[in-house]
Formats: C-alpha cells, sequence, structure tokens
C-alpha cells in the first residue's frame, strides 16, 4: 500500500473514535438538563400551532418512553446516537426547520468560503515563509516579519470593519453576503442547475460567468480576512523550520556540491520544511472553522453559521446547538484530513519518518 | 540571572512591558480617570440623552466622544481595562492549571492511561470554540429557562430584563452569574498545554532526580506537585502569556459578533458598527472605531511580546 493512501486510512479511521469522544461529552453535558428537555430533541417536526399544552405534554411523555430517557446515561447515549447516524438530528423550533436540512442546505456556502481560503494561504504561506528564511535578517525579511506581526495582532473582526468600509462602502469593488440580488434570482431560477453548490463553479458550469465572478466578488472579502492571519501563522512557521533546515549538514553538503541556492532552497530544504510547517495548520483546523463561521457572521454570508446565531435567541433549542457542534467537528475532521492530505501529496516520505 | 539580562537586552520585551504596565496603571486608576456616575454607576455611562442615536465627537463630559445613545466612549474604555484583565488573566490562568494538571498527571501515570488521555486532548482538539460557545450558551440557557428564568428584550450584547423566580436554586444563581463564554474558552483551550506538558514531563520522568524521588519514597501527588510540575512549567508560562491577550481579543470578537461575552470593548464596536462602516471612510466618526481598536490591538501586542520574548528566554532550543 501506498504511503499516502495508508496515512488516509488511519485518518479515516481515528474519525469515529474522535467523533464518539465528543458526541458522549455533549451528551453527558446534556444529562445536566430534565427528561423533558431532552425529548425537544426527538420532537416532531410540523407541529400545528393549534397544538395544546397537554398534546405537547403527551408527545414529550412519548418521546421520554420511547427513547429512555429516564434510563442510565449509557442507554440514553446509545438511543440517541443511533438515532443521529439515522439522520433524525431533530427539529428545530426557532429556525422552523429540521436541524439537519438546515445545516446541509447552507454547507456549500461555508464550504466555498473555507475551500478557496485554504487554496490561498497554504502557497501563499509556505512561500512567504521560504523567501523570508532565505533572505534572514535581509529586507525581505523584516517586511515579511512586520506584516506577519500585524497580521495576527489585528484581530478579524476589526479588519472586516475596515474592509467592508473601504472597499464596500466606499469603493464598490467588493460586496458582503454570498451574491447581488440581481444574480441572487439567476441562481434561484429553474435553469439554473446546481451540480456542486459552489456558486463560483456552478456559474461556468452554467455558462453563466457573470454568476461566477459575481460570487468571486463576494467572495473577495472574507476569503482575505481569513487567508490573512493564517498566511502569517503558516508562513512564520515555515520560517523557523526552513532557517532550522538550513543550519542541517544535508544543505551544507548541497551547497558544498555547488547546487545552486535557489534550487537547495526549493527542491531539497523545502521538502523536508512542508511536513512540520502544514502539522501546525493541521492542528489548527478547529480554529480555522471558528474563524470561517465569526467571518460568515460579519459579512452576513449565509453560511451554516447562521444556524447557530439564529437558535440563540434566550429560547430553548437543543437540536440545533447539538447540530451545530456535532456538524463542526465533523468539519474539522474533514478539513484535517484534507490537510493531511495535501501534506501527503507534497511530501510522500514523511510518513515513514513520524 | 543570565535569563533576565537576556530578556532585558531586547527592545520588543520593553515594549511589550510597557503596553501591559500602560494598562495595568489605567485599570488601577480608572476611579480617578473616568469617576462613575452616582446614579448608575458601572462601566457604561450615558451623557446627555440616551435617545439621541447620534454619535457626538469629544466634548468635556465625553473626552473621546459618544456612541449611539450617548454612552461615552472614554469611560468605556478606560473600565474595559479591569474588565479585560479580569477576563484575560483568570481565563488564561485556568486554561493553564486545567492543561498543566492533565498534561503532567498523564505522563507521569504514563502508558495505556496517558495513551488514552492524550486520545480525547486530540479530540477535544478538533471541536472548534464556536461551536462550543454557542453549546455551553444554549444549556445555560436551558437550565434557567427550564427554571422558570425569562429574559426580555433578547440582546446578547446587553443585559435584558429578567423575570427570575423567586426560590431559585443556588447552582442555578451561580450559573446566572457565570459566563458561557468564560467555561467555552476554558473548556476549550487547555490541549495545547496538555501536549506540550505531556512531552516535557516525559522526557523528564526519566531523569535521575525523580527517579532519586521515587527511591526515597515520595508519593504520587509529592513527585507531581512538588518535583515535576515546577520544573515542567515553563512552557505552560509562554503560551499562558500569549493566551492573556488572545482570549481578550476572542471574547470581543464573540461579543461583536452577537454571541455574548461582555467585553466592554467589544461592545463599543458593535454598538457603533452602524456608524464605522460610513460613506465617507471609517475615520469619520473616528471616536467611534479608533479608541476600542487601538485598545485592543496593542492589549494583544503587548501579551504576545512578552510571550515571544519568555518563550526565546526560557525555551531551551532556540537558545
Amino acid at each position: 500500500m501506498s504511503p499516502v493512501l495508508r496515512r488516509l486510512l488511519t485518518r479515516i479511521l481515528a474519525v469515529p473514535i474522535t467523533l464518539l469522544v465528543i458526541t458522549a461529552v455533549l451528551y453527558a453535558f446534556v444529562m445536566l438538563t430534565p427528561a423533558e428537555t431532552r425529548a425537544t430533541l426527538y420532537m416532531p417536526r410540523n407541529l400545528s400551532p393549534r397544538v395544546t399544552e397537554e398534546q405537547i405534554q403527551k408527545l414529550l411523555d412519548q418521546a421520554i418512553e420511547r427513547y429512555h430517557l429516564n434510563d442510565p446515561y449509557p442507554v440514553q447515549y446509545a438511543y440517541w446516537i443511533s438515532n443521529l447516524v439515522q439522520g433524525n438530528w431533530g427539529y428545530s423550533a426557532t429556525l422552523q426547520e429540521d436541524v439537519l436540512s438546515a445545516i446541509l442546505r447552507r454547507t456549500p456556502a461555508t464550504a466555498e468560503l473555507t475551500i478557496y481560503s485554504i487554496l490561498v494561504f497554504i502557497p501563499l504561506g509556505l512561500v512567504g515563509g521560504v523567501i523570508a528564511a532565505a533572505r534572514q535578517n535581509r529586507l525581505a525579511d523584516h517586511g515579511f516579519r512586520f506584516t506577519a506581526f500585524i497580521a495576527t495582532s489585528l484581530p478579524p473582526f476589526i479588519l472586516a470593519l475596515v474592509l467592508i468600509s473601504i472597499f464596500y462602502v466606499n469603493l464598490r469593488w467588493f460586496a458582503p453576503e454570498r451574491v447581488s440580488t440581481a444574480m441572487g434570482f439567476v441562481v434561484s431560477s429553474d435553469e439554473f442547475r446546481q451540480y456542486t453548490g459552489l456558486l463560483t463553479i456552478d456559474g461556468l458550469l452554467n455558462r453563466r460567468p457573470d454568476v461566477s465572478l459575481d460570487a468571486l466578488r463576494h467572495l473577495a472579502m472574507p476569503v482575505f480576512t481569513l487567508a490573512i492571519f493564517h498566511w502569517a501563522t503558516l508562513g512564520r512557521v515555515t520560517r523557523a523550520i526552513m532557517i532550522e533546515e538550513f543550519k542541517k549538514e544535508y544543505t551544507v553538503a548541497a551547497r558544498a556540491r555547488g547546487i545552486p541556492e535557489h534550487k537547495i532552497t526549493w527542491r531539497h530544504t523545502l521538502r523536508n520544511a512542508i511536513s512540520p510547517a502544514l502539522t501546525s495548520s493541521l492542528l489548527s483546523a478547529a480554529a480555522l472553522l471558528t474563524g470561517v463561521f465569526v467571518v460568515e457572521i460579519i459579512f452576513s454570508f449565509n453560511g451554516v453559521s447562521m444556524v447557530a446565531l439564529r437558535s440563540m435567541q434566550f429560547v430553548p433549542d437543543a437540536p440545533a446547538a447539538m447540530g451545530f457542534a456535532i456538524y463542526s467537528v465533523l468539519i474539522v475532521l474533514i478539513l484535517m484530513g484534507l490537510l493531511d492530505l495535501i501534506q501527503a501529496i507534497l511530501n510522500p516520505h514523511a510518513q515513514e519518518t513520524d | 540571572m543570565r535569563a533576565l539580562r537576556r530578556f532585558r537586552s531586547q527592545w520588543q520585551n520593553w515594549l511589550g512591558l510597557l503596553l501591559v504596565l500602560s494598562f495595568v496603571l489605567v485599570a488601577a486608576a480608572a476611579p480617578l480617570l473616568s469617576p462613575e456616575d452616582p446614579d448608575n454607576p458601572g462601566p457604561v455611562k450615558v451623557v446627555g440623552r440616551a435617545t439621541d442615536y447620534r454619535p457626538h465627537p469629544p466634548s468635556p463630559e465625553a473626552p473621546l466622544g459618544t456612541l449611539p445613545g450617548q454612552v461615552s466612549v472614554y469611560h468605556s474604555l478606560v473600565w474595559g481595562t479591569r474588565s479585560a484583565f479580569r477576563f484575560g488573566l483568570s481565563v488564561a490562568g485556568l486554561t493553564a492549571l486545567v492543561g498543566v494538571l492533565i498534561g503532567v498527571t498523564s505522563a507521569y501515570f504514563g502508558s495505556r492511561f496517558n495513551d488514552i488521555v492524550m486520545r480525547i486532548t486530540d479530540a477535544f482538539l478538533s471541536f472548534p470554540v464556536i461551536a462550543g460557545v454557542v453549546f455551553i450558551q444554549q444549556l445555560a440557557n436551558i437550565l434557567l429557562y427550564d427554571a422558570g428564568v425569562r429574559v426580555f428584550v433578547p440582546n446578547p450584547n446587553r443585559p435584558g430584563l429578567v423575570d427570575i423566580p423567586q426560590n431559585l436554586p443556588l447552582s442555578l444563581v451561580l450559573l446566572q452569574q457565570i459566563d458561557p463564554v468564560m467555561i467555552a474558552f476554558i473548556l476549550l483551550s487547555w490541549m495545547p498545554y496538555a501536549r506540550i506538558l505531556n512531552t516535557v514531563t516525559q522526557r523528564l520522568k526519566r531523569t535521575e532526580f525523580i527517579q532519586a524521588a521515587r527511591a526515597l519514597g515520595a508519593g504520587h501527588a509529592r513527585i507531581i506537585f512538588r518535583h515535576l510540575m515546577p520544573n515542567a512549567i515553563t512552557p505552560a508560562v509562554v503560551l499562558a502569556a500569549r493566551d492573556v491577550g488572545g482570549m481578550v481579543l476572542l471574547q470581543a470578537t464573540f461579543t461583536f459578533v452577537g454571541m455574548g461575552g461582555d467585553s466592554l470593548w467589544g461592545t463599543l464596536l458593535a454598538d457603533g458598527r452602524g456608524w464605522i462602516i460610513s460613506p465617507g471612510g471609517i475615520l469619520t466618526y473616528w471616536w467611534v472605531f479608533l479608541p476600542a481598536t487601538l485598545a485592543l490591538v496593542l492589549f494583544g501586542i503587548g501579551w504576545n511580546l512578552i510571550g515571544d520574548g519568555l518563550n526565546e528566554v526560557l525555551n531551551p532550543r532556540t537558545r
């Protein structure tokens, strides 16, 4: 088996274990609430507005009976998790929708934002770090370190405010939200087929490049906000590792053999630095997703975070909060897998030394 | 002593110390710098009519202008320093404590137990903070709602009208006082501490002085608390220094997007948001945007610089 495949398999095998641990912890917290609240996790959808208190009480009692909500924790947890696996994530009263469908409907928006940010920050972060390391203590290095320092010190929401003020309100180049109103009608019309859900790609597939352009115009600010922070962190780590690698014997040997400096940097040293550098991004996959959600809210980008935001209105809505938490963990695990895959493709031999 | 000399030789460390110390000064002198309104004490002071929704430029009563609703920016800025320190120090401290305890104890007992604990740590690493904030917030709401607490004026940034039933159990009264954002931050930030401390302790465990302590008959608790912890703690100090600033920025972020947390600096920006994004540029109503932004950014930079400086001094690898 190739190392890339083996690595992917171990990653995939680790997913259910992580999910079990997380859901068990979540449900343990839920156990703090009374049984009737836990029963709301199973309430049917589309209750008639004329439903009486007694009827609701009866439904709750039925749910308590059916899902053994008065039994000890392991039994309840087993019932709940098997329900979850079957796609029954509960009905959210504040969203007026099934939690799973509410989340899945908004997933493409979140996915588009995340994918473009990763595509921007990983190559640029690696290149920035390498250049800074190769020109250590010279102008390019100082410039990089200064920019990276500013980028990590500026909270994303403040950067977002500045961007909106300059590029939306005053210059009108870019815009918040996901599509402009006119393009929104095109996207929701019958002729526009949703192939992937990603508007930039669907626009091209439907031969409507104007839709793609419009989507890009709306992606520019959130992607920049997200990418710059992670670019800076990845760049700093890459720089530090590259400087360590430059001191090692194989680099010195390559230099002694008269290999041109740029070839040593990009062919030999970078190859050894990629893995540890990307590992740091892998560990911060959860931070990346938090960033994605925060940026979505600030730019009114209708992504999955809206499910969380709308459910937080001082009215109990357990299914939405649970669904959002589990979904986030799933996405982080997928992100980690994705970053791992990139790492494995860029440097297939890293696994053997790990 | 050599460490101290190294720390002093870098101008960045001085800048970091200067920034943090000036924040300390402002926090300590808050009642002198901006006395509270005797009729309505608290970190939010209204000067003028509360129904006036136009921010006014600096004036003698409000040296840094006002927000919509005539909230004095200067007053919130000064008193926000106190709440920033309270939040940052307590969250970073508690997070470090949890992480260090888990990391060191699990490494000390080692083998199978350590594998399991580290697996759980890794699982926690895949849980985004925002999901934790939403979940804990919702859980607290549910517990309070079930006890009969009702909140009107549902604005997460400002305390609404709360209807609290008589005879509320003590645990729920406590729950009302606790900030869900704070709990979520602590529960979801201890993992880096645990991981680093785990590696350090595993290395330390095999050294001679620990073996000697064990041979002398020291108990588990004594070895962990007297011998392992003081010697393994330095990486945690570095992380915690950076976290003080980081947590305050994160809290402000959550306040800004309307997910609770009561960062005063974040509230300043959230309340003035409509005026920050105004035609004519971000600096038209500069007093709505600049003071809170500068306070947040400088607070973060100060702690980051101190963290970097400590890292250089304490981390043996870069020495």
